[in-house]
């Protein structure tokens, strides 16, 4: 029942996306907000998503410790199946959570040489293979594009989807086409771009780069309470 | 109590095992005139160092449990917590640290910042303790402090800056450049008494004029009015540089480093100043209790000494005069003839005789006012008690004390060790809550039972060097326990007529899982059919089947029983009628319920050079473990996993062999969760054979 009631919620399928995983292996995907608006609570519901489904998730983050990733998996989880008998919940996320890697570098520290020689000491000791890569917290503005560039080779290497947060500020007016000065020169190797933004007391999710022509156009909403994502009205 | 209480000091110290910690302490006690001779840790003259008072760590030359001593130096008053250099002994360190207010980080010149170092620093960042830094060890060839500076900025990501710089090396090392007051210290006489100050040497001048200066830069983010000084070309006082290092140490943005020889008694008195002028007092530091009225909600504690009295347990002792009890006063006076609390058990005590302890001898004293250390006679307490007044319900600990993961059977070898044996269980059953001990009905052995294999080990070999009780121990087990996982009914009639009175009862009812209580009976029973006097009869005949599962007697929890019907005779039930239909009852249901075993997982953490990382991740998933997640931090990388406790037994040696013993883990109990189909038909086969030996 749990594993029913998190696919139905895979988040951005509603969007228009289309299909399940969203990006296509070797694929990268943003999603672009302000500080505290719910980056990382997004892509940890779509983490969740991906583990329900027998698929392994690495969350690499360069500001948080382990035990802070997890919680928000903890949370989140726990949040999503609610209505469901705690001993159930819990014997889920015992069988779901092997599914899910942490790594955590300092912002300085990491590269894409690093996370390589990192997967490696996985997959060699067959320890963990992932489907799915999260990089939360990697600065785009310092960042050269080459770096994203060697992202992306690993990627295509040892066939990942990367999702990367991006941290857009708020003195930095959007571009027409909806995406921040600091981001266009790398914007071209995205598949998917995704950007929350609040309005009142709603987080809308919009697409602003990736789906199908011809999918209707929903909209979606991250509840601000729970970080959940809702429908809209 | 004369001294002042900003002229209180509350200090650790804290060190690598082999760093010359015990032997810091040996000296500060020499030179604040508390000893009067100076003894080798390693106990060359029998006498062994004053700080130790437990023979294993004697022999060992390492600390284990703190003693608590206090010292007098220029006008302050300083109390020494002797922190355990081993991270095994997590209680014992946690409450440590949780009684200091600032500490001195003793380093080794040579051996430098090591992976034991880090641990210690780790905890010391955990429980936010300000420090200064002793790079200890000057003397022994191959020293180089600067180096050692540059660890602790690398490894332990200190703020570190030389309040020194040696006057010589190793076996040339004489004194220290003092770059505060910029005047050279020697230390003369027959155990470095005498502090001579003189002018700086001209060889070494250039160094100790740009060290200063480093002091200065990182001094003056601390201080407008040093920056002033400084952009305004003004003299630049001592006091100045104090004021703005102390306000960066207390901040723990700046870890001041003092340098000498504890052996060559060489740079103590300044690291005592440092102490003094660096290191916060009492009321500098908050400390907060958790209120018992109002749902564990904390409360900062004030240090007025007319408050309510908040007293912390941090260590018991046995002494000459019976058990000595060393206390912590967080908030008021803890006077002769106060009335307080135990917030554990809800006694009422009076303070009888209150002391003040240097090692194992001590000071009468009238009160000890909030900030101050001391110890009380004939208290009956455990360690990790909070005492508080009577009108308030605060403790300092939180009450959750983890349940034991494994047990071993101890064997004395003759009476007399036996007598031994039961007077030091007894003892460390007070001093550590997380150990157990009990007699197995069964085979008669004493069952020891704590939080993982070293815990025990040093248990057991406390109990024989220091109580003198010759024991032989059986091999670990590990608490495994059995729940069900599925609803079962029953209606179970117990019958017996053989002769006499006989005996009758009927149960019915179901049992299902639970997960957030080990044991929920609930009474449905309506219209009498089960007479309300033999209900509690039947929730304790439930209650005795779940000591043991009826297949592999691992103790079962989780599990909700409710009866709703039944039926009893006017002459033949019985309270013991029902209690052994309820037993039946639940034997039969149990069996239905699909039981499952369930292991105690353990949060590991291991800290590995980075090199490392790939072995340790190998060797943790080869233990059945579940890698959480990898913490990369510069030149050292912190592993998360979740290892079941059964596949850790040896776990250290094998990892300090993978690692040239560069690694280090601890382990703290997390969860239990159910066996895999696999291993659960292992332990059923293991737990058949071990019933059959038994028979």
């Amino acid at each position: 029942m749990i594993k029913k009631e998190m696919i139905y919620r895979n988040p951005l399928v509603n969007l228009g996306y289309d299909n399940e995983d969203i990006l296509p292996v070797g694929g990268f995907g943003a999603v672009l907000a302000h500080a505290g608006v719910g980056k990382t609570a997004l892509l940890v519901q779509l983490a969740l998503n991906m583990m329900l489904r027998e698929n392994s998730v690495l969350h690499v983050s360069l500001n948080d410790a382990v035990s802070k990733v997890d919680l928000w998996y903890q949370e989140l989880f726990h949040d999503i199946a609610k209505k469901f008998d705690i001993a159930e919940i819990n014997d889920y996320w015992d069988k779901i959570q092997p599914y899910r890697f942490i790594m955590t570098f300092k912002v300085e520290g990491f590269s894409a040489p690093r996370l390589e020689e990192r997967l490696t000491d996985l997959l060699q000791q067959n320890i963990f293979k992932p489907h799915m890569v999260i990089i939360d917290g990697f600065k785009f503005d310092d960042a050269g594009r080459g770096q994203l560039v060697q992202l992306k080779e690993l990627a295509r290497k040892y066939s990942m989807s990367v999702w990367f947060t991006v941290h857009t500020h708020r003195h930095e007016p959007p571009q027409e086409n909806g995406l921040p000065l600091s981001f266009l020169h790398v914007a071209d190797l995205f598949d998917v771009i995704v950007q929350l933004a609040a309005k009142g007391d709603e987080i809308y999710i919009k697409s602003l780069n990736g789906k199908s022509a011809d999918s209707a156009k929903n909209d979606l909403l991250l509840d601000p309470a729970t970080m959940l994502i809702k429908n809209g009205k | 109590m004369k001294i002042e209480d900003q002229k209180l000091r509350n200090i650790g110290i804290s060190a690598h095992i082999d760093s010359g910690k015990t032997t810091l302490t040996e000296r500060i006690l020499y030179y604040t005139k508390r000893i009067h001779a100076i003894h080798d840790v390693k106990g060359k003259d029998g006498v062994g160092a004053t700080m130790d008072s437990m023979e294993l760590e004697k022999e060992r030359g390492i600390t284990i449990a703190s003693a608590a001593t206090y010292c007098e130096w220029k006008g302050h008053e300083i109390n020494i917590i002797d922190t355990p250099g081993h991270v095994d002994f997590t209680i014992e360190v946690e409450r440590s640290l949780r009684v200091l207010d600032g500490a001195i980080l003793v380093l080794c010149s040579v051996g430098g910042v090591q992976s034991q170092s880090i641990t210690v620093d780790r905890q010391m960042k955990r429980y936010k303790v300000p420090c200064i830094a002793f790079i200890n060890k000057c003397d022994r060839s191959g020293a180089n402090p600067f180096r050692v500076i540059g660890q602790l900025r690398t490894k332990l990501g200190h703020n570190a800056v030389a309040m020194q710089i040696p006057i010589g090396l190793e076996n040339e090392a004489e004194g220290v450049v003092d770059l505060v007051g910029m005047k050279a210290l020697y230390f003369e006489g027959d155990s470095g008494e005498t502090v001579r100050e003189a002018e700086i040497p001209q060889n070494l001048l250039e160094e100790a004029k740009a060290k200063r200066e480093e002091l200065i830069d990182a001094a003056s983010l601390f201080s407008d009015e040093l920056t002033d000084a400084i952009l305004n070309e003004r003299e630049i006082t001592s006091e100045l540089i104090y004021a703005a290092v102390r306000k960066g140490t207390l901040e723990r943005e700046i870890t001041p480093v003092y340098m000498g020889s504890a052996y060559k008694n060489k740079g103590i008195q300044p690291l005592l100043d440092g102490v003094n002028y660096l290191l916060p007092c009492p009321a500098e530091i908050e400390n907060v209790a958790m209120d018992m009225n109002n749902n564990e909600e904390t409360v900062v504690l004030d240090s007025d000494p007319e408050k309510p009295i908040v007293a912390l347990v941090f260590k018991l002792e046995d002494g000459q005069y019976g058990q000595l009890t060393y206390i912590r006063v967080y908030q008021g006076t803890l006077a002769k003839g106060s009335i307080i609390v135990n917030i554990r058990n809800g006694k009422k005590v009076k303070v009888g005789r209150v002391v003040r302890m240097h090692a194992e001898q001590m000071e009468d004293v009238e009160y000890l006012k909030a900030g101050y250390i001391g110890a009380l006679f004939g208290i009956e307490c455990s360690s990790g008690d909070t005492f508080t007044s009577p009108e308030i319900n605060l403790t300092m600990i939180s009450m959750y004390v983890p349940k034991p993961v494994i047990s071993l059977a101890i064997v004395p070898k003759d009476n007399k060790s036996q007598l031994a044996m039961a007077k030091a269980l007894n003892r460390f059953s007070k001093e550590d809550p997380t150990f157990k001990t009990f007699v197995d009905n069964e085979t008669s052995d004493t069952i020891i039972e704590g939080m993982g294999e070293l815990h025990l080990d040093i248990y057991v070999e406390r109990m024989r060097r220091e109580y003198g009780a010759d024991v032989t121990t059986g091999k670990p087990r590990v608490a495994y326990r059995e729940t069900i996982t599925q609803r079962s009914d029953f209606n179970y009639t117990h019958k017996k007529q053989t002769g006499g009175s006989g005996q009758f009862a009927r149960i019915a009812g179901f049992i299902e899982p639970i997960s957030d209580a080990d044991f929920i009976f609930e009474n449905k029973v309506f219209g009498g059919a089960i007479p309300t006097q033999y209900i509690s009869a039947c929730e304790k005949g439930f209650k005795q089947s779940m000591a043991k599962g009826p297949k592999l007697e691992f103790p079962i929890t989780g599990v909700k029983v409710q009866i709703n019907d039944g039926a009893s005779h006017a002459v033949d039930s019985s309270d013991m009628a029902f209690q052994a239909c309820a037993r039946g009852a639940f034997k039969d249901a149990y069996l239905r319920a699909k039981p499952v075993i369930h292991e105690p997982i353990m949060k590991v953490v291991v800290e590995t050079p980075v090199e490392f990382q790939g072995p340790v991740m190998g060797l943790l998933n080869q233990r059945r473990g579940m890698i959480i997640g990898s913490q990369d931090e510069d030149v050292m990388c912190v592993i998360e996993a979740q290892v079941p406790l059964a596949e850790m037994f040896g776990f250290s040696t094998i990892l300090r062999s993978a690692t040239q013993g560069k690694a280090q883990f601890t382990m703290e109990f997390a969860i239990y969760r159910q066996v895999p189909q696999s291993i659960a038909e292992k332990i059923t086969l293991e737990a058949a054979e071990n019933k059959k030996s038994a028979a």
